[in-house]
């Protein structure tokens, strides 16, 4: 008993101390998640003061929904493309910039400045050079361009280009950190047992990458199935739907529509998807890491 | 000692903290009871800062507007109005039109205070109006500074909320120079329109300048030749009243063809990267002189004169939009827009009513038409703001003008965001009309049983 009371005095400083930490993540996390659940099963409008309950209406409706599922196949195309493209670009770009480079530095400089800027900053410029630059400056070689954003087949490719060149700065210098990690003694003793570079990569340093592989895994995917900014600046979600990821969906449903109650719905459906993924991603290349 | 001090400071800033959480949620459930009693439009603090207005301390009204392109110029319209009101500040906050009403509804229900706001006369006005957000003004000394058809047409349900202010003609500006060399007169009828932007296309120019990237321009085009369709040739004048009720289809009205057919011809006749290129890049290429017609409302006139002061002195024209083949019924579109509303939450009614005071005088007036290069309903204002406007003046003199929003107003259903993005698969062979038209339809009884 003297023990217990002696415990929890002790503990009690580390608990004061999280206490402001827990006001916060109750207030602006728990409490509308909780209220967004509550909302998820009514009619509520999103302006007026009164509402009816609906039960499990929404979410039938949203399975019913063809748009819900055009708009969750967007999510996850421009989420797998980028999550790949993105790690494998920072990927080669850390490999480089670790390894004997003049002027390495510089080239870190000017990777990462992209990622100082704001994603809707970055959705400005590119929108303008899509549309007037690049075609401007392809115009003297006689070729004729047009923005990737004007067309239903390449708008997807046209963001996810963006995001690419905006995202490619932080896993990079995740993976700098990690390769400057490995010890250099091991890819020595690789070599000299007679393996070349391409095999030295293969079996010494990306399995002792897999750390950074995982965490960087888990940042732009969870990140690029939340994307709203970049699609809402650049093209709203058109043309013609082809970029309707589900946040501009939720969006364009709950203010635009008018339907509160179903959109919050849609959001509940879409953080459990996004729980799901998360926990499957994370044990998939959990799985893979290696002690060393 | 020390730790009893460390202790007392520690529940110190606990309590604080504490107090800060309950202090938040306690002004959160004061919002709902702030927008439940808007339109009850009696809260104590309301009547007390109501009463110091009269008392001539300096009070801040907060003014908030969709006409973000001409910050400036209405931040000047306000430095006047200070000037002549020294008691009262007026902070503007310009929002762009196509997140306006989001923010403006978000802001509402929040139980936000907003002054005095812009809003389009119809069904944005009759929204918020439903909700008790709108201060009533019928009855306003200064709403006699307007015609009374003007007043009447702005009226929801008989009662007026909104004072209006700005009124635009909607129609096409075309290159002068290019329709003489070519030998083109200015089209009266839709296959005219079109058998002159062929020639043009002919020539080797652009016949169409569309900035269809941003979606007002889409939705602003669309939203006059539908309704206007609809009404006038058709001759369905109820179908967005019955759009509302659920009692009509889009498959039941022949003109939603007719104007998929004239948007596919548009987009072929068009600019190349239609959807690529945004307002400012269509105002861009028309301000160079090498497109033949833009359809648009007044607003890109200071622009072109900066860009292109020869075009605007001298070859600048403009014609009312052709959207039928029948002459007669083709006149000058003249719509409402950014009508003033003040909310019905303000604590500070009495500046408010003066700045809408100011506006409606004519000085207010002639201020906005110089400024904003738009016309004005206040009575006796100016219309010279452009030599391209006195092609038009036929029309006003004639009455000959028409206002296709009204046909619009009486749906509450936002079919727009829907339709444009239809139109857009249906310009890239996504879609066939029969099946956008049933999509449509399809949408409307999804969302709005």
């Amino acid at each position: 008993m003297e023990n217990l009371i002696r415990t929890a005095r002790n503990e009690m400083w580390y608990l004061l101390f999280m206490l402001p930490g827990i006001c916060l993540f109750v207030m602006a996390v728990i409490i509308p998640l909780i209220m967004g659940a509550r909302y998820s099963f009514t009619n509520w409008d999103g302006v007026s003061n009164s509402f009816g309950n609906v039960g499990f209406d929404n979410y039938v409706a949203a399975f019913h929904d063809p748009d819900f599922w055009g708009a969750l196949w967007h999510t996850f195309k421009y989420a797998l493309i980028l999550t790949v493209l993105v790690n494998v670009l920072s990927l080669l770009l850390a490999l480089v910039l670790d390894s004997f480079l003049p002027l390495r530095n510089l080239f870190r400089t000017i990777f990462f400045l992209p990622s100082v800027i704001s994603i809707v900053l970055a959705g400005f410029v590119w929108s303008y050079n899509y549309s007037t630059g690049i075609p401007n400056l392809l115009s003297h070689f006689g070729i004729d361009a047009s923005s990737p954003l004007g067309n239903p087949d390449t708008a997807l490719f046209g963001l996810i280009l963006i995001a690419l060149w905006q995202g490619v700065g932080s896993p990079m210098i995740i993976y700098i950190a990690g390769l400057q990690g490995i010890p250099g003694e091991l890819s020595e003793s690789a070599r000299i047992d007679g393996a070349g570079s391409w095999k030295t990569f293969l079996h010494v340093t990306l399995p002792l990458l897999a750390p950074s592989v995982t965490i960087n895994l888990l940042l732009v995917l969870t990140g690029s199935l939340k994307v709203f900014d970049l699609v809402f600046v650049t093209t709203g979600g058109g043309p013609g739907f082809a970029t309707d990821v589900m946040s501009t969906y939720i969006y364009r449903t709950s203010f635009s529509s008018f339907k509160g109650g179903y959109g919050m719905a849609l959001s509940m459906m879409f953080f459990l998807i996004l729980v799901i993924v998360t926990i499957v991603q994370m044990s998939i290349s959990r799985r893979r890491e290696v002690e060393m | 000692m020390k730790k009893l001090m460390s202790l007392g400071l520690c529940i110190a800033l606990f309590s604080f903290l504490l107090a800060a959480c309950g202090s938040n949620n306690g002004s959160s459930s004061g919002n709902s009871a702030g927008s439940a009693n808007a339109s009850g439009n009696t809260n104590a603090s309301g009547n007390a800062s109501a009463s110091e207005d009269t008392s001539g301390k300096p009070v801040t009204i907060k003014f908030m507007h969709f006409k973000s392109d001409f910050t400036d110029q209405i931040n000047q319209i306000v430095e006047q109005f200070e000037k002549e009101n020294p008691n009262i500040k007026v902070e503007v906050q310009p929002v762009k039109y196509d997140d306006y009403y989001t923010l403006l509804k978000t802001k509402l229900a929040g139980g936000d205070i907003i002054d005095v706001f812009t809003l389009n006369a119809g069904f944005n006005t009759q929204l918020f109006a439903d909700g008790g957000y709108l201060m009533d003004l019928t009855g306003q000394p200064f709403l006699n500074n307007f015609d009374e058809n003007v007043v009447k047409g702005q009226a929801t349900d008989g009662k007026n909320y909104i004072m209006p202010l700005n009124a635009n003609p909607i129609a096409v500006f075309y290159n002068k120079k290019i329709f003489r060399d070519l030998g083109i007169e200015v089209p009266r009828t839709w296959d005219a329109m079109i058998a002159a932007a062929e020639k043009i296309k002919a020539a080797g120019k652009t016949p169409f300048a569309l900035g269809w990237k941003d979606g007002w321009t889409l939705t602003m085009w669309d939203t006059r030749d539908l309704p206007s369709n609809t009404a006038l040739v058709a001759g369905q004048p109820d179908f967005f009243d019955k759009i509302e009720t659920g009692q009509a289809k889009f498959a039941d009205n022949p003109a939603v063809k007719t104007t998929l057919d004239h948007a596919l011809k548009l987009f072929e006749l068009g600019n190349k990267d239609q959807l690529g290129v945004d307002y400012n890049g269509a105002v861009d290429l028309f301000a160079k002189g090498d497109v033949g017609m833009m359809y648009m409302g007044t607003w890109p006139l200071p622009d072109i004169e900066k860009k292109n002061p020869d075009l605007y002195n001298n070859d600048l024209g403009y014609f009312p939009y052709p959207f039928s083949n029948d002459e007669s019924l083709n006149k000058l579109d003249f719509n409402a827009d950014a009508s003033l509303a003040i909310g019905s939450n303000t604590k500070h009614k009495e500046a408010a009513l003066k700045f809408l005071e100011f506006m409606s005088s004519k000085e207010g007036g002639d201020a906005w038409v110089q400024n904003i290069k738009s016309l004005s309903y206040v009575k006796g204002t100016s219309t010279d703001i452009a030599p391209a406007l006195k092609d038009l003046q036929p029309y006003f003199d004639n009455a000959q003008t028409y206002d296709s929003q009204l046909f619009l107003a009486k749906t509450t259903i936002d079919w727009r965001a829907q339709f444009d993005q239809n139109l857009q698969n249906l310009f890239f062979k996504k879609t066939t009309e029969d099946k956008m038209i049933a999509d449509m339809d399809a949408w409307v009884s999804k969302n709005h049983k």
